[in-house]
């Protein structure tokens, strides 16, 4: 008999109140090594605030998140920074540095020289589609899919085993969006990263996931494989990916 | 008398806790800046779009304002027949008083508002989240850099607006008030002190360190999108003015009060 694979993320019991917002009210949840999970779930449900919790951004009001079997909750300092060494983050509106050049976001992190940077950058570049004539360019000079894309460069540069994307094609035109579902999953698969994802768009969701959960009301309420999706019986998945305005989800504000 | 006691109760406390956020956010980037990694090109940077930028806004102030007060000082002391006091006070009151705190308000209203925009624009847009992600610490990165520039600068910017606010009134009153040009100089430079200029210098990297401190501040505290950017913009600003004022006030008691 053996033992299953230490999750390379795991949360047990997660929660986050802001003000008297409960925002996270006992997350639970396990990611294996290699493995692409996309979170699903309405505005304003979490989503980023958990990705944010798990990289040490917001610290939990309560329970326990691992990676790689350490515990991230109280880490300060090295500790912390080694463990941030381990995660990639795709933010959601790119979050490229706008005084710096492309070459100079996507190895900010890196070590070496400027020369060895720049080139490393270059291949970067390379890996997500766009050339070398990109990097001297300031984010401003780029389209909305070429900075999602040099965001993707920046995220994969220091080869980190854990790569977070939080809404990879919000904003970008369905084509676009197309483009960086393939970059994602491609790299998914040749890097061997374990992906957290996620998003609202459930193109991105059958292109990337092994993977599905959904996150409602500050939990998990359901997970499963992405075959099993599709025949999900859980009212609140049903309506969120046949995306009806009729069902248990309701708008905030809404009128019963 | 609960409803006064929590009409005055509350201001009071909000006021202590914004003091206590501030005071917290200080020590943290001063102890952050005596720590490495350090970032000279990001402090050149800084000098740069501090010092050079501000420049003509100091400089034409300066010249305007040392004009208008050799006027002034010409127009009253000619009640009591005292209007050859001209050279004598427009160099005490630039240098004392209207060098400094004119520069410090005018580089405030231009550098604390684009600190504010510009660190605020990078906290809504995740900027500031991204850099801690990539293990790059935002006090040494951002806040750090731009204290340490403003407080080596604003003395320079100051020395430049002293000199530019006496010629302004060595302009005025040679060309229009009639006065001899060496006798004014000689008259200056004998009223001149080193007192004078040492508590200008060092009232301007005060100065200097409350413009970038309040610009820091409200700029990575902002949210709210574009109107929190937009609030956080103005909160520097009239933050830093105040502090200016504060500050010159006390430095000047306790340099010339005795």
């Amino acid at each position: 008999m053996t033992s299953a694979p230490t999750p390379r993320i795991e949360l047990a019991g997660v929660t986050k109140r802001f003000g008297s917002r409960q925002v996270l009210a006992g997350i639970d949840l396990a990611v294996a090594p290699g493995e692409s999970l996309v979170i699903i779930g309405g505005s304003g449900t979490g989503k980023s605030v958990m990705l944010k919790c798990i990289l040490g951004l917001i610290p939990i009001d309560a329970g326990s998140i691992r990676v790689d079997g350490q515990e991230v909750a109280g880490l300060k300092g090295a500790a912390l920074d080694a463990h941030r060494t381990r995660i990639g983050m795709l933010f959601q509106g790119g979050a490229l540095f706008d005084s710096l050049p492309v070459w100079r976001n996507i190895s900010f992190a890196l070590p070496g020289s400027a020369a060895e940077r720049k080139a490393a950058a270059i291949d970067n570049l390379a890996r997500v589609g766009l050339g070398p004539e990109v990097a001297d360019l300031k984010p401003a000079e780029l389209s909305g899919g070429m900075q999602k894309r040099v965001a993707l460069a920046r995220a994969i540069a220091a080869r980190p085993p854990i790569i977070f994307f939080d809404e990879p094609t919000a904003g970008l035109d369905p084509i676009t969006a197309a483009v960086i579902n393939n970059l994602i999953r491609t790299l998914v698969t040749d890097l061997k990263i374990t992906a957290l994802t996620i998003t609202h768009d459930m193109a991105s969701v059958r292109h990337i996931a092994d993977r599905v959960a959904m996150l409602h009301g500050g939990k998990i309420i359901w997970q499963g494989p992405l075959a099993s999706l599709d025949g999900c019986d859980n009212a609140h998945v049903r309506q969120f990916i046949t995306g009806s305005a009729e069902g248990p989800i309701q708008m905030p504000g809404a009128r019963a | 008398m609960i409803g006064v006691l929590v009409a005055i109760g509350v201001p009071v406390l909000a006021a202590l806790a914004s003091i206590g956020r501030l005071t917290r956010f200080a020590i943290r980037a001063l102890t952050r800046m005596a720590q490495p990694p350090w970032y000279p090109a990001q402090v050149a940077q800084q000098m740069l779009s501090i010092g050079w930028l501000s420049l003509p806004v100091v400089g034409l102030t300066a010249i305007f304002t040392g004009s208008a007060l050799a006027q002034q000082i010409f127009i009253g002391g000619s009640r009591f027949n005292a209007a050859s006091t001209v050279p004598a006070v427009t160099v005490i009151g630039v240098v004392r008083e209207l060098g400094p705190v004119l520069g410090g308000l005018m580089v405030a209203g231009r550098v604390a508002s684009a600190m504010a925009a510009e660190l605020g624009t990078m906290r809504v847009t995740e900027q500031i989240d991204a850099l801690v992600t990539l293990r790059t610490d935002p006090f040494r990165w951002l806040v750090g850099p731009r204290i340490l520039a403003a407080v080596l600068v604003m003395p320079f910017l100051v020395l430049v607006s002293n000199a530019l606010g006496v010629m302004g009134g060595w302009l005025l009153a040679t060309q229009r008030l009639g006065f001899n040009s060496a006798q004014y100089l000689a008259t200056t430079a004998r009223y001149l002190e080193w007192d004078d200029v040492i508590s200008s210098l060092v009232k301007a990297a005060v100065f200097g360190f409350f413009i970038a401190l309040m610009g820091c501040y409200h700029g990575y505290h902002s949210g709210g999108g574009a109107a929190g950017v937009g609030k956080a913009t103005t909160n520097a600003v009239v933050s830093s003015f105040i502090l200016i004022l504060l500050s010159n006030l006390i430095i000047t008691v306790i340099v010339f009060g005795s």
